[in-house]
């Protein structure tokens, strides 16, 4: 029998004087200008804008972790999601 | 000679100006470890930003400096003082070197803090904007400023900084000029990202701005930092010079307390002897 752990996306969220999360997560949610948006393991590479004074959703197996932003930016690329809040 | 009770009164004084000195010390102390802290953190940060943004398609460079010109070719100061006295001479210093290169007929200035905002005003210099120095507790909005400067051809910025506890210098950087030095000690660890591969949301020209906005107004934040550092560390300066002067005034007070006390107990004694010796030839006389 193989192991078929379930993809993780690994992510760092951080402000400027912050870190806010930094781990393995199922799923990271949040809000830009062209809607909401969800990335899960697998997502094509991704940049974008998060919509000022809105919130960001880190999900993990064990709990959601909800951080509200007055602005940021998102990136993935290969399972790595890194956001740049407050800047 | 002043009486025992009054230099005791006084010396009572002058022991809680010197505690008030003792907890501004150790206030300033504290501060100066916070922010040095928040300094690297900041940049830590700067780095990784950069790296993400020097993967995009644009030319930062004439990005960069491809500015506004609403204020014609006049260049803006932006002078960065503490927000309140007790900041020892820092503040002085700093309006003496703007004022040095300072041309009313080019040149426009922008002054965050009351203090340095009061400097001026006492000199008859005009300013164009005025701030408060933006919080630095968690976030700091430096976007009001970012907004005034836009529309000049250059900025620079007039800042005290920290080189140790005992020293701090004024400083002068162009911001631009500063994103690009910060930027090289970023490493590029990955290859160019375009539309062909990647998902930009809303486009990549208006990441790209938002990008550049941010790393400016990170510039900005950390000179902010930066000075903060400078001023709490003058502060704790000044602090230090005035617990020593007070700590001086108490010994000498002491000195004089007892003096007194023993110049006052002679008088008692003399006034006693003298007292015995009236009493000695009343019985003499008596006798």
């Amino acid at each position: 029998m193989t192991d078929t752990a379930a993809p993780t996306l690994k992510v760092t969220a951080r402000s400027p004087f912050q870190l806010y999360f930094d781990g393995e997560a199922q799923v990271v949610s949040g809000i830009n200008k062209v809607g909401k948006f969800d990335i899960l393991p697998g997502h094509a590479s991704f940049f974008s804008v998060i919509n000022p004074d809105s919130e960001v959703t880190i999900g993990t197996d064990k709990e959601d972790t909800h951080i509200k932003v007055s602005n940021g930016i998102v990136t993935a690329k290969d399972d790595e999601v890194l956001l740049f809040l407050d800047i | 000679m002043r009486r025992p009770n009054a230099i005791l009164q006084e010396t009572q004084e002058i022991i809680t100006v010197q505690d008030l000195t003792s907890v501004f010390e150790s206030l300033a102390m504290n501060q100066i470890a916070k922010i040095k802290n928040k300094v690297e953190l900041s940049k830590d940060f700067f780095n990784l930003l950069w790296s993400k943004y020097s993967l995009l398609r644009v030319d930062p460079e004439s990005r960069l400096t491809h500015r506004g010109g609403k204020s014609g070719d006049k260049s803006v100061y932006v002078v960065i003082s503490a927000e309140a006295g007790l900041s020892g001479d820092i503040d002085l210093r700093l309006i003496e070197t703007v004022l040095k290169d300072y041309d009313p007929k080019t040149t426009d200035i922008i002054v965050l803090g009351s203090h340095g905002a009061q400097q001026l005003r006492q000199r008859g210099i005009n300013f164009v904007r005025y701030f408060r120095v933006p919080e630095s507790e968690n976030y700091i909005d430096v976007s009001p400023v970012i907004n005034s400067i836009a529309p000049y051809k250059n900025a620079k910025v007039y800042y005290e900084e920290y080189v140790s506890i005992g020293v701090q210098d004024i400083k002068t950087i162009d911001l631009i000029q500063t994103i690009k030095t910060m930027s090289e000690s970023a490493e590029e660890q990955e290859s160019v990202i375009s539309e062909r591969d990647t998902i930009f949301e809303p486009s990549l020209d208006e990441i790209a701005e938002i990008m550049e906005t941010a790393m400016m107004s990170m510039a900005f934040s950390q000179v902010i930092l930066e000075s903060t550092l400078a001023q709490d560390a003058s502060r704790f300066n000044a602090m230090s010079i005035a617990k020593k002067r007070a700590s001086e005034i108490v010994g000498q007070y002491t000195m004089e307390y007892n003096r007194s006390k023993r110049a006052q107990s002679d008088r008692q004694m003399r006034e006693v002897i003298t007292s015995l010796k009236r009493k000695q030839r009343m019985h003499q006389h008596a006798g």
